[in-house]
């Protein structure tokens, strides 16, 4: 495999696109707490 | 603006593209000029990705849409991390396993000659204008808020970026905006604190927030399934996961930028970076625009921020009429004030009653202002843009400190530059790559097309400041540039979505299919009021489906015939 296609930090790039999805996740969970608390 | 704002403006404008042509100086090959070199890693992908979906607009409007109907805008977004995955996961490796320059090559090698080259047009016709517009809606609300020529803000905003675009091609697009989204950045931030630091001195941040919560400008997800609302979370998954996806996928713009570099792991790392930024960077512009909303209920803002709008309608004898609109916004700045301040330090029992008068009040100053809009366009004043586009760079202008104003004022051209080099860039490419080399000149040397990409990016460039110079003609800037995507991203998508899934759909079917669907949603377009968001699923899923029947009906031979070879 060469130096520019080697996967990511996470291993696989299933582990990267899944962090990226649990981020977003929490992400939203965030704005939605921060409705609750100011609306 | 002073002398010391005029300097940072110029510094800040100058130094970047001068630091970017010192990087980029030499003869580079056609692979070179196009993609840049393996130097372009995920860090300046990511950035310049960043950048060129941020422009002007970004940074004057949405501020001043908070400002208006809240922070909800934020839901738009929600479907973008879902998009970038799908383009990480299945067009990115096919872009770098073909080592294509431009997205709408794939089409020529899946398809046919025909396809490739209604992809490009279709890009080439939709960008064009959208370049001219990119450049025409700042320059607008700078010339007329600052009183400089408006020819002027075009050619400076244009005329320096057609020039280092044009000499240092996609590498010098990827550094520069890699500075360029800095300073913008850095410059928000800045904008931010102070807005805070502004607000009155006994109102702690958390008060504030409660505050603009209270006045409804804090609602950043809706779970509402009413389809009259215009933002909600599904509304934003659904709608901004096409949008997205075409945008990202489709539109060589950007494609162009995650190509850069040559690598799979660098492009993807790059989209994943903004997958995972967008959406906080997007709270915090809007976010600011709420905090300026509630500095403007402390501090009295003017009636109607496109002031000189507002004096065009004075002159021509609507003075007494806008007059007394401004007694009754006065009164009713003033009771609202002193009622926010009683809320701020209001028991828990009285609470509801002054949230209740508050908002009241506040439906009133909206109506007022309403009325304000009603005379103008009576006084044919009528504004080329909405009034809430002048609330941030109003609040700049005349609230923050000299050299921060200039840092702002660099801020909207800096996303201005970004924006439009690579536009223009993706422009260029598409029509030397797409165009001339397949059509024209087949066999010429590198040489030769590097120098041809460079008059067709200058050539394009000549178009977007001739179409800002005629833009005025647009009532709307914002909503004719989004109007614009929506109409061709879906044929667009649809192309592409038919390469990767439906594999026994060949090359004259899927053009039909597009043609076909592109003339359903201009059709659409002129003698219906659909939601203009609504053209992307039309457009792609009209691609798909044609292209589908085609294939099964008309163009049956063609399948059968490309199956025994």
């Amino acid at each position: 495999m060469s130096e520019q296609d080697r996967p990511p930090l996470f291993g696989t790039w299933r582990k990267a696109y899944a962090f990226a999805i649990a981020t977003f996740a929490i992400e939203i969970a965030l704005l939605y707490a921060f409705t609750l608390r100011f609306s | 603006m002073n002398r010391i704002d005029y300097f940072i403006l110029i510094a800040t404008i100058l130094a970047i593209p001068l630091y970017g042509l010192w990087r980029t100086r030499g003869h580079p090959s056609l692979g070179l000029y196009l993609k840049g070199d393996a130097s372009i890693r995920w860090g300046t992908i990511g950035l310049s990705v960043l950048a060129t979906q941020a422009g002007p607009i970004t940074f004057l409007s949405m501020p001043g849409q908070a400002y208006e109907s809240g922070i909800g805008f934020i839901q738009n977004y929600f479907g973008q991390p879902f998009a970038l995955i799908v383009v990480c996961a299945i067009f990115v490796p096919i872009y770098q396993r073909l080592k294509v320059y431009t997205c709408y090559e794939y089409l020529g090698q899946r398809f046919d000659q025909k396809t490739r080259l209604l992809g490009a047009f279709l890009f080439l016709v939709q960008r064009g204008i959208a370049a001219g517009i990119t450049i025409y809606a700042p320059a607008i609300i700078l010339s007329a808020l600052l009183s400089w020529d408006l020819n002027l803000t075009i050619w400076l905003a244009g005329g320096f970026v057609i020039a280092y675009t044009v000499v240092g091609g996609t590498k010098i697009v990827s550094l520069t905006q890699r500075y360029q989204i800095l300073v913008i950045l850095i410059g928000m931030a800045l904008a931010f604190g102070i807005a805070v630091h502004r607000l009155p001195a006994d109102l702690s941040f958390t008060d504030a927030l409660s505050i603009a919560g209270k006045m409804r400008k804090l609602q950043a997800v809706d779970f509402s399934i009413d389809p009259s609302k215009r933002y909600t979370f599904w509304s934003g998954i659904l709608g901004g996961f096409f949008l997205s996806l075409s945008y990202f996928g489709a539109d060589q713009s950007q494609v162009q930028r995650y190509l850069a570099g040559g690598s799979l792991r660098a492009s993807r790392t790059g989209l994943l970076f903004n997958a995972i930024v967008k959406v906080p960077m997007q709270f915090l512009i809007l976010l600011l625009g709420a905090m300026v909303f509630l500095f403007y209920q402390f501090e009295k803002p003017p009636m109607f921020f496109n002031q000189p709008t507002y004096q065009r309608a004075i002159e021509r004898g609507y003075g007494p009429q806008l007059t007394a609109l401004q007694t009754q916004f006065d009164d009713v700045f003033t009771r609202k004030r002193d009622t926010i301040q009683a809320m701020s330090t209001a028991s828990a029992e009285n609470s509801p009653a002054l949230t209740a008068q508050v908002r009241e009040l506040d439906a009133q100053a909206r109506g007022i202002r309403d009325n304000t809009k009603k005379i103008l366009e009576q006084a044919g004043a009528s504004p080329k843009s909405k009034d809430s586009d002048y609330v941030f760079i109003t609040f700049v202008l005349h609230h923050l400190p000299h050299g921060v104003v200039g840092l702002l004022v660099a801020v909207i051209f800096c996303a201005t530059m970004s924006a439009t080099s690579a536009v223009l860039n993706a422009l260029g490419s598409t029509t030397a790559v797409d165009l001339y080399r397949s059509l024209i000149r087949p066999k010429a040397s590198d040489h030769h097309y590097v120098i041809a990409t460079k008059v067709l990016t200058a050539a394009w460039g000549l178009v977007a400041i001739a179409i800002a110079s005629f833009a005025s003609l647009v009532e709307n800037l914002v909503e004719a540039g989004n109007i614009l995507g929506s109409v061709f991203y879906g044929s667009i998508l649809g192309l592409f979505l038919v390469a990767f899934f439906l594999r026994n759909v060949r090359g004259s079917a899927v053009f039909f299919a597009a043609v076909i669907a592109q003339t359903l949603v201009l059709v659409l377009f002129f003698t219906s009021s659909i939601g203009y968001l609504w053209y992307n699923v039309i457009g792609c899923t009209a691609v798909l489906l044609f292209a589908w029947i085609l294939q099964q009906t008309v163009f049956r031979n063609t399948q059968a015939a490309a199956a025994r070879q």
